[in-house]
């Protein structure tokens, strides 16, 4: 399939290990990533919280990019961009007046319209919504046998429900749990799958972010997982790259390794650690050792 | 052991506003409930509160309608107070802050009601209730130096003096199970209804009756308690309430041959007739076979656009989509008539003063009567506020006069091992719940809106069983922290007495007026029934009925056609 | 009629036990309620069973429990649902709120908890000047938008569910934030400023929300908290020019400048631009703070000097930068509240999971 790809800021910044992985494993996925080099940032709720007509307009001309590409649908590799574009997006798509005065801005200064009703998807709806888990695992050729692995969805893949289209046929809230057994690991159940990393207040109140990260990251300790994984390079942020910090806010070690969605699937691929990018964490993976010491030994 | 000049129980609007109005008089104020304040069941009036404020409208309109819409039997006195009271109270409300609707000019807009000659409504979308409360517990919260809140402490008896007045309350701190005296100089009632002891009732769980019972049990007359409301549209798989507002937004009511019925019942006002007339022309078509399956109606709120549905009707929206899987907007919704009010309760007189020396009433549980055989929709809203803040200005006057009461020793160990006992009944008895089920059925069966004497004979002798079922009766909870299982067996008590009192005056009542239809008795009869019928204890153990006058000052009684 | 399994969580203060759970099965409709459930058990099985409730119809917010770990009110939430989604597909777990104490079973302390954070925010009216004669003229927008604060019930869920609030107990909070936007939205109100400058200037206000959805997805009444604090962030910095020492205004302006600026994030100077630049005195010991993560990071590769000096400018940035002018040169923001005007048909996200609907559709 052709997607129109965003990749997001952060992916292209301080973790640009997940934008390489992805780019590894889309060709064996057959996911023709059409990147969308000249799209804005979501505004990651930021700018909506500033002016919501003006993160409504950036997104807009994002999806209007989206849709002057071939391809079968939008997809991102960030929750957050997931969130914000989806909330901008019910917005634009509720409304025809409000989507008619934004698409004047955008026609005005860009030259783009915006069409009602665009499909954006997080890399991990796509996964498992239109590739499908059978063909997943169908491509496995190294199992994560007897790696046991956290999901850590982070919010803005998971909440609210009805704007992120949650619901009986499409337990997009299960979807982590439903690939990490796909991809052949053991899921673990912790108390911190569904929460907050803190990242949005690691600026405001540091002690209270990081207390966050590391509880969940704690927990998932506790919980004996060997590594955690996220749709979501924000929360790769707090849990990882602070995760030195956040031990000094909670007071314990926690050495916690912390995957990119697209890392995980490519190990299952047999690509190698460093292939994807996992010597750039700053947890070095070298806990992921299970199912063959060497290859993520390397990595470290 | 507090001491107050005003004891206020319940923190419903009545409770709240009579809190307010005494504070403000410089009387020393506590207000107590059962539960949360915010909790109350003021919360479920949707629709509105009435007030001719508009220029083109007038008090006399509104108390005309009124009087009207009782079948005459609303004292007229007081129903001219009320509604030329009504429009500074909106005022007083709107400037501490209710959300009220505007108009297009930013000036309060209204909305239509049943009953009314104009549009006269005020209104928050449709929880006025719900909005009106909250502002006044945020009144509360600012006078919170002035009035003392005793919030989930329920209330088990009224103190009596020596001389026979009222000198404060018992009372136990859910929380703790700590029993406490209260002494005040006054205690206003604003505990609410008593709906609980019909199934299926618009009335939440804590619509017991208690101030009823309470001031019943000391010796103070209920009146009207004869006339039930039937809320003309209550949701058919469980009795929830759908706003009269609905068809003030213009829904039209149906019955299964897809006719408008009340084109035979009320030409005029058609679906915003009074409600009694409503419920009983629905009742007629479900029991003459043009019902829909399970004896229901629909109504029909499908033309009023969408957008003004959110803005003004959302709740119900909510109530048809979580309670009975059905879009509003989309649909119609099938409903049938539910017990919603009892326009009687202690009687009061126009500042709410019971015949008991410092017992007061407001709201729901008192009867001053502003709403006679059938309470017309959004005076209730007005009725707890104007007369909640009379009761509470006049209390707070009436205690910068006397002294603080004294209360007789040994009053709290009385009152534990009543609790005591109920708590270590054993198992042998029926349990309260199964109780209070057959009482609320035989109610909703017996006591409706179409009544006759076999029926209320019935009623009669099923309540004399059960109150003495209700002696033995058991609970479980054995503890004193939270112990709500104990408190239900106490409501059970209040809820009988209520209804006993009811079946006896709607038996002694032998015509048809507002809200009482006797099948066998169908026309009303001024000549003979233009008069109050009142239940007490007199001393005794067993009830008396008797009568007391209408006050009429301007509206001589005419035929009733909506 | 199906059986269902209430698996309660009890908890008595007086038998000096721990708390425990409790398995009640009832016989009830499917689309009956939690609450329904668990007063049938008491009405048949255990009346000690504790739970606050009242009008069974989501207005008075006396149930709010979890249901399946997601706060909820009981009254307001399907057997049928609820046991859809426990893991067995049957046994509906209940337990009392969150981030509140115990009191009995389901019953929380919300005194300690809710209302104090309520009572925080000052939660009445501060009319400015004399009383009008008749009614305060105020234009029909202005009481649909608070009308949406309005519809909160107290009932605490929000509470229960904060994210924040679990790691901070002293945040003031989802409900009692929208209630406080309640009198900021509100003209007749005359402490706008003040309010906001309490707020946004408190460690513990508006900047201490974390944006989780939690409080929006909790919420039975729609008064999406988060939205509401969101609004209190952009009047207390747009309007008022706020500049709080929590750095919430900064950093939502240095941003939004990044943005107009570059297109996409550059994250190397935002964090320095949140506290006042690079080189403000108030930017050094945070940054000096952040070096543990930073020379990791550096040290790995993952932030290289190159990237943090120099951040591409997406080729279309005058695009960007003319959006900027005309939106934000507006004389009021263009806003619009789905809760208010609704959706015109169907929510189209719903077919966002569709798969014949391509970008183009």
């Amino acid at each position: 399939m052709k997607v129109a790809y965003w990749p997001g800021c952060v992916s292209r910044g301080f973790t640009p290990e997940l934008h390489g992985s992805m780019a590894q494993i889309a060709p064996m996925l057959d996911i023709e990533l059409v990147e969308l080099d000249r799209a804005n940032c979501c505004g990651a709720g930021v700018i909506a919280e500033h002016n919501m007509e003006l993160a409504d307009t950036l997104n807009a001309r994002t999806f209007a990019l989206a849709q002057q590409t071939d391809t079968d649908l939008m997809m991102n590799i960030c929750s957050t961009c997931q969130g914000s574009q989806s909330e901008c997006q019910e917005r634009l798509d509720a409304n025809t007046p409000y989507r008619d005065s934004i698409n004047e801005t955008l026609k005005a200064e860009t030259g783009l319209e915006y069409e009602r009703g665009i499909v954006n998807k997080n890399f991990l709806w796509v996964l498992v919504e239109d590739i499908g888990l059978d063909e997943l695992r169908s491509r496995v050729v190294r199992p994560l046998t007897n790696l046991k692995v956290g999901p850590f969805y982070g919010c803005y893949v998971v909440r609210p429900t009805d704007r992120l289209g949650i619901d009986d046929e499409h337990p997009r809230d299960t979807y982590m749990q439903q690939v990490i057994e796909a991809l052949g690991g053991t899921v673990i159940d912790y108390a911190g799958a569904y929460k907050c990393c803190g990242f949005p207040i690691i600026t405001m109140n540091q002690k209270a972010s990081l207390t966050m990260a590391g509880t969940h990251l704690g927990d998932a300790v506790d919980a004996q997982a060997d590594c955690l994984v996220t749709p979501c390079p924000l929360c790769h942020l707090n849990l990882d790259l602070q995760q030195p910090v956040a031990e000094k806010v909670v007071g314990r070690e926690l050495k916690m390794p912390v995957l990119h969605l697209p890392q995980l699937v490519g190990l299952a691929f047999g690509l190698e650690p460093k292939a994807l990018g996992m010597n750039k964490h700053v947890v070095r993976p070298t806990s992921v050792i299970d199912w063959t010491q060497s290859v993520v030994g390397s990595a470290a | 052991m507090p001491a107050h000049d005003v004891l206020i129980i319940g923190a419903g609007l009545a409770g709240q506003r009579a809190a307010l109005a005494a504070a403000e008089e410089g009387a020393t104020v506590a207000i107590m409930s059962k539960v949360h304040p915010v909790r109350s069941h003021s919360n479920a009036a949707a629709g509105g509160i009435n007030a001719a404020l508009n220029p083109e409208d007038s008090w006399e309109s509104h108390a005309f309608d009124t009087v009207k819409g009782s079948d005459y039997l609303g004292d007229q006195d007081a129903i001219e107070i009320m509604c030329r009271e009504a429009p500074e109270e909106i005022l007083w409300l709107e400037h501490r802050g209710v959300t009220f609707h505007r108009n297009a000019q930013g000036r309060l807009g209204t909305r239509a009601f049943g009953g009314a000659s104009a549009a006269r409504t005020y209104y928050v979308a449709d929880i006025t209730g719900q909005a009106l409360l909250h502002v006044l517990y945020e009144q509360l919260m600012k006078f919170h130096e002035q009035i003392d809140r005793y919030e989930e402490w329920f209330t088990t008896r009224l103190l009596v003096g020596e001389d026979g007045s009222c000198i404060g309350a018992i009372a136990r701190d859910i929380r703790s199970g700590q029993m406490e005296v209260f002494t005040a100089k006054n205690v206003i009632l604003a505990t609410g209804g008593a709906g609980q002891a019909w199934q299926p009732t618009t009335n939440a769980l804590i619509c017991t009756g208690d101030g009823i019972a309470q001031a019943y049990d000391i010796g103070a007359p209920l009146m009207d308690m004869e006339m039930v409301q039937y809320h003309p549209t209550t949701l058919a798989e469980n009795g929830f309430l759908i706003t009269e507002g609905a068809r003030g937004e213009g829904a039209h009511l149906y019955n299964a041959l897809g006719e408008r019925f009340m084109e035979k019942y009320a030409p005029n006002k058609m679906e915003l007739a009074s409600r009694d007339v409503v419920s009983r022309a629905e009742q007629t078509e479900i029991n003459e076979g043009r019902g829909f399956p399970g004896g229901t109606i629909a109504l029909d709120i499908t033309m009023v656009p969408k957008k003004r549905i959110l803005e003004a009707l959302r709740e119900i929206v909510n109530i048809g989509r979580d309670f009975a899987g059905v879009d509003i907007t989309k649909e119609p919704i099938m409903i049938r008539p539910g017990q919603h009010y009892i326009m009687g309760g202690v009687k009061t007189d126009i500042d709410g003063q019971t015949p008991i020396t410092g017992l007061y009433a407001a709201g729901e549980c008192a009867c001053i009567s502003v709403h006679g055989g059938n309470r017309l929709g959004a005076n209730s809203l007005l009725d707890t506020l104007i007369f909640g803040r009379r009761s509470g200005e006049h209390a707070a006057k009436r205690a910068a006069g006397i002294a603080m009461p004294v209360v007789a020793s040994g009053q709290i160990s009385e009152e534990q091992s009543f609790i005591d006992n109920i708590i270590a009944r054993e198992r042998s008895g029926r349990r309260v719940s199964e109780i209070k089920n057959e009482l609320g059925e035989m109610m909703n069966k017996d006591v409706a809106v179409y009544r006759d004497a076999a029926g209320l004979a019935n009623a009669h002798e099923v309540i004399g069983r059960l109150k003495e079922e209700a002696k033995t009766s058991y609970i479980d909870d054995r503890g004193t922290v939270f112990n709500q299982d104990v408190l239900g067996a106490i409501e059970l008590d209040y809820m009988l007495t209520c209804a006993e009192a009811t079946v006896l005056s709607a038996i002694e009542r032998k015509e048809s007026r507002g809200a009482q239809f006797r099948t066998d008795f169908p026309a009303r009869d001024d000549a003979q029934w233009l008069k109050h019928i009142t239940v007490s204890r007199n001393g005794g153990q067993e009830p008396e009925v008797d009568y007391a006058p209408v006050t009429m000052t301007q509206w001589e009684p005419e035929e009733r056609t909506y | 009629m199906p059986e269902y399994t209430l698996k309660i969580r009890r908890y008595s203060p007086e038998t000096g036990d721990a708390a425990y759970w409790e398995e009640f099965k009832v016989d009830l409709e499917g689309h009956r309620s939690v609450l329904e459930g668990i007063l049938s058990a008491r009405a048949t099985t255990d009346g000690s069973i504790g739970i606050r409730c009242s009008c069974r119809a989501a207005i008075c917010g006396s149930c709010a429990v979890r249901i399946n770990g997601k706060a909820d009110l009981a009254c307001h939430h399907h057997l049928d649902h609820a046991a859809a989604e426990s893991p067995d597909g049957n046994t509906i777990t209940v337990e009392p709120m969150g981030n509140m104490p115990i009191i009995k079973d389901l019953i929380v302390d919300m005194d300690a908890v809710h209302w104090k954070k309520i009572q925080r925010v000052t939660p009445w009216l501060l009319p400015e000047g004399p009383e009008p004669e008749r009614e305060y003229i105020v234009p029909h927008e202005n009481m649909v938008d608070v009308t949406q604060t309005m519809a909160c019930i107290q009932c605490g869920a929000c509470v229960s569910d904060c994210l924040s609030m679990e790691v901070d107990p002293l945040f003031i909070g989802p409900a009692a934030l929208a209630k406080a936007y309640r009198f900021v939205g509100d003209p007749r109100d005359g402490q706008q400023y003040e309010r906001l400058k309490d707020l946004a200037e408190d460690p513990h206000g508006i900047y201490d929300c974390t944006h989780c959805f939690m409080c929006i997805e909790a919420c039975p009444k729609g008064v999406a908290p988060m939205s509401q604090i969101m609004r209190l962030r952009r009047v207390a910095g747009s309007d008022q020019k706020i500049n709080d020492r929590n750095n919430g205004y900064r950093h939502e302006k240095a941003f939004v400048k990044n943005i107009e600026k570059y297109g996409t994030l550059h994250e190397a100077n935002l964090l320095p631009d949140s506290y006042g630049g690079k080189f403000h005195p108030r930017a050094i010991p945070v940054l000096a703070g952040s070096l543990p993560a930073i020379v990791p990071a550096l040290l790995r590769g993952k932030v290289t000097p190159a990237k943090a000096l120099h951040h591409h400018k997406l080729p279309d940035q005058k695009q960007i930068r003319a959006i900027y002018d005309t939106v934000e040169g507006r004389d009021s923001r263009n806003e619009l509240n789905l809760y208010i005007e609704g959706y015109e048909d169907e929510p189209v996200l719903k077919a966002a999971g569709e798969e014949e609907r391509g970008p183009h559709s």
